[in-house]
């Protein structure tokens, strides 16, 4: 299997397209939107400025990038044309192929985190601890692996042309809805309302946390937790569904 | 139960199998077994029920009914155990990346793997290993099908339609390719709509027909079960028709006019079952036959018969 993860990465790695959108995109979008004001506004009910707080929304952004679009339209492309058949004819595992591929997206989600925090340490001077680093590190990666699921998930559900809008408007609705774009402080209470449940609001929520030197916050966490399990099986449960019509 | 040795158990065994879809019955209570080293042809026109059947030994669908056994256990189990190479017709590549990588790939996923570079070489794809594999035409991505599918030392190989997409020399090429896989002691079967591929290269044929076995033994032996030689010669002067007609074992007559430089006369075409008997028939009636040819039917010609006697027991 191992061999497997190294071709998903390296293939991943020559896809400039892909590169660009989850590694250099978010970055990008984090030098503009924080550049919209002063360096020292406070987001509201934060206490963070909005370069400090607006650099986990993006590498949460960016991480989300990566995972979904990752595996959603490949595996329902190769599901399509027919290399997910031909790896069932080989030793490969059962999930073997589910776990390659979200262990290559999750390689290249590292840099999209960390190129945000880069730019953010260098361009807008956001200055944390060294332990507030690597736990914001280590808490936007490993919570990627819910949105991973996801794309496993819509990579099962959709065939063909489904499958990019599907992703887009899951995608975009997820980025929006959970506030990576702009904090969700400035949406209308309704609206704030909503956002307070969608698993991607929870995800920026666990880096600001650690931002603000605090512990994450267990209604987060029991989201992630709650997506997580959802996501899982669903895709699990997609991807039985599909070997036993195959 | 006796248990089997090795030697004589058999590579893949159908017993009673069927599969619908639907109202569609693809695979209808199908009974055969491989024995080991036999290159065994799948024949059949298109809906014939093919690669469901490959489908179903290969583990990639399950039967409604009956038990598929490869080499005495589960298909997968046989995958596991690296016993089986298979490619598929509908066998997708993962693209983007190149022809070494990829066959590298179904080498080290293999227990018993042959060096790549090696694997490359025999299916005749060395000079395209640094090509991107989405950038191939048709009849090099089938020869990268068959370099995955033969990437280890596995003792059944399986081929679904294997020359789709590739021109007459590339195709005679590929089957020199896979008959050296058959030399070296290996079980091939093939599935193919190509009739002429299953005279040359297979020892047996399974004629496949809606989901039904109709025929299963030598290529010849399948000519001759649809009443398979045939007779030609030419006749000078008048011909008496009725009496060409009495000729044993006949199956079909055509008689036509055959005007040459040596005077008016006919040509006369014969379908015989038996056709020593036919043409020692033929000299008993005091005629003398001028060109007379004996030739088998081709395949097609008995495949066509075979089907249409089962259409026409059917209806």
């Amino acid at each position: 299997m191992n061999n497997l993860i190294k071709l998903e990465l390296a293939r991943a790695l020559r896809n400039r397209k892909f590169l660009f959108f989850s590694v250099i995109y978010p970055s990008v979008l984090f030098l503009l939107i924080s550049s919209t004001s002063g360096a020292t506004t406070k987001v509201d009910g934060t206490g963070l400025t909005l370069p400090t707080y607006m650099m986990v929304s993006m590498a949460s952004f960016g991480a989300l990038t990566a995972v979904l679009m990752g595996n959603s339209e490949r595996i329902a492309k190769e599901r399509e044309n027919g290399w997910v058949r031909q790896l069932r004819l080989t030793t490969l595992p059962g999930r073997g192929y589910v776990l390659a591929k979200t262990a290559a997206a999750a390689v290249v989600s590292l840099p999209s985190i960390v190129v945000v925090f880069v730019c953010a340490a260098v361009l807008k001077d956001v200055r944390l601890d060294a332990w507030q680093w690597g736990a914001l590190t280590a808490a936007i990666w490993a919570g990627s692996l819910v949105f991973a699921a996801l794309g496993v998930a819509i990579g099962y559900l959709a065939d063909g042309d489904a499958v990019r809008p599907i992703t887009m408007i899951t995608y975009f609705g997820l980025s929006i809805l959970g506030g990576l774009w702009w904090p969700t402080a400035t949406f209308p209470a309704w609206l704030r309302d909503i956002a307070e449940w969608v698993p991607t609001h929870a995800y920026a929520a666990l880096g600001q946390a650690i931002e603000q030197s605090q512990a994450p916050h267990a209604r987060d966490i029991a989201v992630l937790v709650a997506f997580f399990a959802l996501f899982t099986g669903g895709a699990a449960w997609l991807y039985r569904k599909d070997t036993l019509k195959a | 139960m006796t248990v089997m040795t090795t030697q004589t158990a058999p590579v893949v065994d159908f017993d009673q199998v069927s599969r619908n879809f639907g109202n569609v019955r693809a695979v209808d209570g199908l009974t055969l077994s491989l024995r080991p080293g036999e290159t065994v042809a799948l024949l059949g026109p298109n809906g014939a029920g093919k690669s469901t059947t490959l489908d179903l030994l290969l583990g990639l669908k399950q039967p409604d009914s009956g038990a598929v056994r490869v080499f005495g256990g589960t298909a997968r189990e046989a995958i596991v155990a690296g016993r089986v190479g298979a490619m598929l017709q509908s066998g997708g590549l993962m693209d983007e990346v190149t022809v070494a990588e990829l066959v590298g790939l179904a080498c080290a996923l293999h227990p018993r793997p042959y060096k790549a570079s090696d694997v490359m070489a025999r299916a005749g794809i060395a000079q395209i290993a640094s090509r991107k594999v989405n950038k191939l035409s048709g009849g090099q991505a089938q020869r990268v099908r068959f370099a995955l599918a033969t990437a280890g030392d596995s003792d059944l190989i399986v081929l679904d339609e294997p020359t789709t997409g590739m021109d007459v020399t590339a195709r005679q090429s590929f089957w020199a390719t896979m008959r050296e896989q058959a030399d070296q002691g290996r079980t091939v079967l093939f599935a193919t709509h190509y009739l002429e591929e299953a005279d040359a290269i297979a020892d047996r044929v399974l004629v496949l027909h809606r989901g039904r076995l109709l025929a299963d033994g030598t290529a010849a032996e399948i000519k001759a079960r649809a009443g398979a030689r045939r007779i030609s010669f030419d006749l000078e002067g008048e011909t008496d028709e009725r009496a060409l007609r009495e000729l044993p074992f006949l199956t079909a007559l055509t008689v036509s006019r055959n005007d040459s430089a040596a005077g008016s006369g006919h040509t006369v075409r014969i379908q015989s079952a038996d056709a020593d008997a036919t043409v020692h028939a033929l000299y008993g009636l005091g005629l003398y036959p001028r060109n007379l040819e004996v030739a088998g039917l081709g395949l097609e010609q008995a495949f066509v018969a075979i089907t249409a006697a089962e259409e026409a027991k059917t209806k």
